[in-house]
């Protein structure tokens, strides 16, 4: 059963029930999220072998704690920005959905 | 052995069984079994998945190939922490939502077939196959290097290997999914203080990281090998610039260019498909909290792997600067460098923390083998006791019945765990394969992320994946990976092998090429749209949510409490529809657990 059948005490069911086409809806956008940022994790991962292949800079410099940039980025800094696409994802897919889902619905509009 | 290895040794022992019978199922039932009553909060279950995931390929085996690889061996550590990114961004929340007990149960009801709950079942004991033994291997070598001592007979390694996966098969057995949640949890936290310590200990004694791997970078890379001669230390061969000579911070000792990103790609597409990890996920009260639970891992994964590299080269660093004021560590290097590099670690504890601080790096390693020794049974439980006995070989078992088969599955899984870690033995493979641990963890990887992440992705963001589509991605992703990493290990280094044993950057895409064109061939299962709401839709989220409210006294919801019932799947408690009726059987016979 997706959606309620109209009568008392509905209107409680129309606040915990999603229709299709509203999910549908969500599920899109979600899904944009999703890959937009996959695509966005893809290029940080892919940045390092190029970065290191392109740039002498990227392995002989050196930046913080007399660490190269290269090695500095494997060791640490990848890890805090995976951290921060997650956060940054998951926040953003948390609101889609409270925005997209579950909000008070005219019951004369139907499902 | 001494004493403070005995206290080590109790201790772990101690604190494993004694969480297991505190945290003990009090129902005889499939839900309490196999998903804790559905009811694990954000922080306990991200430390349990963090225990789970982080075994002892990564606190030995990370380590272990930084010492020997330099950043090279940091690949390992980026592609273990960034395999949680897909799993947040396009299978926690949805997975949950749909709510079954293992990722065969999931595709087998999202497809509506049984066949492709078999199919699944059988690359799934594949993974855990490739995953328990290394697992067990590191518990035989913590346990040489600990104790060194042997029972009725056996050597020490067989004795490790056996009691480690003894003690697990037991407390799995009986603690089920809530025993093994909190003992996974408490593990990770001493884990994590294990390695905390450590590096607070080498940076206390004055080791600069940056002055580290620039010194160590100067001079060529070198390894020792065992030669007709004996033990000689051999340079690396650059495997980026052959005029050139590999180095500890440039990459290159390890992997050419296309090896790097291969690796990379293997571990993090693996992770969605590692079985143990993702049926971790099944346990989280809503959708949002598992998505928020990965969240967590991201960050507390993070920290450990930044610890592991940083502590790969202190060990690098400082080791052959203690060969004089440590006589004991003559037997164990060629001129100040480890023969077994999974010795980094320990030893580095037995240096500034003599035999107590060989005793807690050693028990942190013995505990992280047994608490994802622990997640792989429980997983091959699921899937044996739940997606086969109960499914086809017993489809009127009661609850009771279905418990005891996941608790049998769990025992002969771990026989035969143990009985692949006897046979191999690690000495037989350091000269080859410098990591080995981590390397036969890539195996695990490779299958997964070749034959499970294709279909399940497609099956939650894909509404044309089908049945017939499924079957063909998981035997192709399956065989494909099976025949690449072996033949890889077969060969001599080159671009060609790396990629061959790291395979899935090729046969992820060839997977999911397979299932895109048979789906399009054949017919998409008939009630789509029920499983889109079911895994897109948040209606079951806030009713849990609202219901957490009204039975906690009208607090807001916090995604890190838990939720106050047990004994019913989600779809039970908030009316959604349930496939084949299956639901209500789970519930027969249960009752809420209100306060």
């Amino acid at each position: 059963m997706i959606d309620g059948d109209g009568g008392p005490g509905d209107s409680e069911d129309l606040e915990t029930r999603d229709t299709p086409a509203e999910v549908d809806a969500a599920f899109r956008t979600l899904r944009r999220v999703a890959v937009g940022y996959f695509l966005v994790f893809l290029g940080v991962v892919a940045a390092f072998p190029l970065l290191s292949f392109t740039l002498d800079w990227w392995s002989e410099a050196r930046v913080l704690g007399d660490l190269s940039p290269g090695f500095l980025t494997a060791a640490i800094g990848l890890y805090a920005v995976f951290a921060v696409i997650g956060m940054a994802a998951a926040s953003l897919s948390s609101a889609v959905e409270a925005r997209m889902l579950g909000g008070p619905r005219d019951p004369e509009a139907g499902p | 052995m001494s004493g403070a290895s005995i206290v080590t040794l109790l201790a772990v022992l101690l604190v494993v069984v004694g969480i297991s019978l505190l945290t003990r199922p009090r129902h005889s039932s499939t839900v309490d079994f196999y998903l804790a009553g559905q009811r694990v909060g954000v922080a306990t279950n991200s430390w349990a998945i963090c225990g789970d995931y982080l075994s002892a390929a990564s606190f030995l085996g990370v380590a272990a190939a930084v010492y020997v690889s330099g950043l090279d061996g940091a690949w390992y550590a980026v592609g273990f922490a960034a395999g949680f990114i897909p799993v947040l961004l396009l299978v926690a929340a949805p997975l949950r939502r749909f709510g079954e007990f293992s990722l065969a149960d999931f595709l087998g009801r999202r497809l509506g077939s049984e066949p492709v709950r078999l199919a699944t079942v059988g690359v799934i004991q594949l993974i855990i196959l490739a995953y328990l033994v290394p697992q067990s291997v590191g518990g035989g070598i913590t346990w040489e290097l600990l104790v060194g001592q042997g029972l009725l007979g056996l050597s020490p390694y067989a004795t490790g290997v056996l009691i480690s996966t003894a003690v697990v098969a037991a407390v799995v057995a009986l603690g089920g999914m809530r025993g093994t949640t909190w003992n996974q949890a408490v593990q990770f936290l001493l884990l994590l203080m294990a390695l905390i310590w450590l590096a607070a200990m080498v940076a206390s004694d004055g080791f600069r990281y940056g002055g580290a791997v620039a010194e160590l970078s100067r001079e060529p890379l070198m390894n020792p090998a065992y030669t007709p001669e004996g033990w000689v230390l051999v340079p690396e061969v650059n495997q980026i610039d052959a005029g050139q000579p590999a180095t500890f911070g440039e990459p290159g000792s390890r992997y050419g260019r296309l090896g790097q990103v291969a690796l990379v790609v293997t571990l993090a597409m693996g992770t969605a498909g590692l079985p143990h990890v993702m049926n971790r996920y099944f346990t989280a009260p809503t959708g949002k909290a598992a998505r928020t639970t990965t969240v967590w891992v991201l960050a507390l994964a993070g920290l450990f792997y930044a610890l592991a590299v940083m502590l790969g080269a202190a060990a690098r660093a400082l080791i052959p600067g203690a060969v004089r004021e440590h006589p004991w560590l003559e037997p164990l290097t060629v001129d100040g460098v480890l023969k077994i590099p999974e010795h980094a670690l320990p030893v580095l504890g037995r240096i500034y923390g003599g035999e107590a601080g060989l005793g807690l790096v050693a028990a942190a390693a013995l505990i992280a083998a047994m608490s994802t020794v622990a997640g792989l049974l429980l997983a091959s439980a699921a899937t044996w006791g739940h997606d086969v006995y109960e499914r086809h070989l017993n489809p009127r078992a009661t609850q009771r019945q279905a418990v005891l088969a996941g608790r049998v599955t769990t025992l002969v899984a771990a026989a035969l765990a143990a009985g692949l870690a006897l046979v191999l033995h690690p000495n037989a493979f350091t000269p080859a394969l410098p990591s080995l641990v981590a390397t036969m963890v890539t195996w695990a990887f490779a299958i997964a992320g070749s034959a499970l992440t294709p279909v399940l992705v497609l099956a939650i963001w894909w509404r044309r994946t089908t049945a017939a589509g499924a079957l063909a991605g998981l035997t192709t992703g399956t065989v494909l990976a099976v025949a690449m990493f072996t033949a890889g290990s077969l060969l001599p280094p080159s671009a060609g092998q790396e990629l061959l044993a790291t395979p899935t950057l090729v046969t992820a895409p060839l997977a999911t090429l397979v299932i895109v064109l048979v789906s399009l061939r054949t017919r998409p299962p008939a009630d789509v749209d029920s499983a889109w709401v079911l895994m897109h839709g948040t209606a079951a989220d806030r009713r849990a949510e609202r219901l957490a409210e009204l039975t906690v006294g009208a607090r807001p919801a916090l995604p890190w409490r838990a939720l106050p019932w047990r004994g019913r799947t989600d779809r039970q408690r908030t009316g959604e529809p349930t496939h084949e009726g299956l639901g209500d059987r789970r519930g027969r016979g249960l009752r809420g657990d209100l306060p």
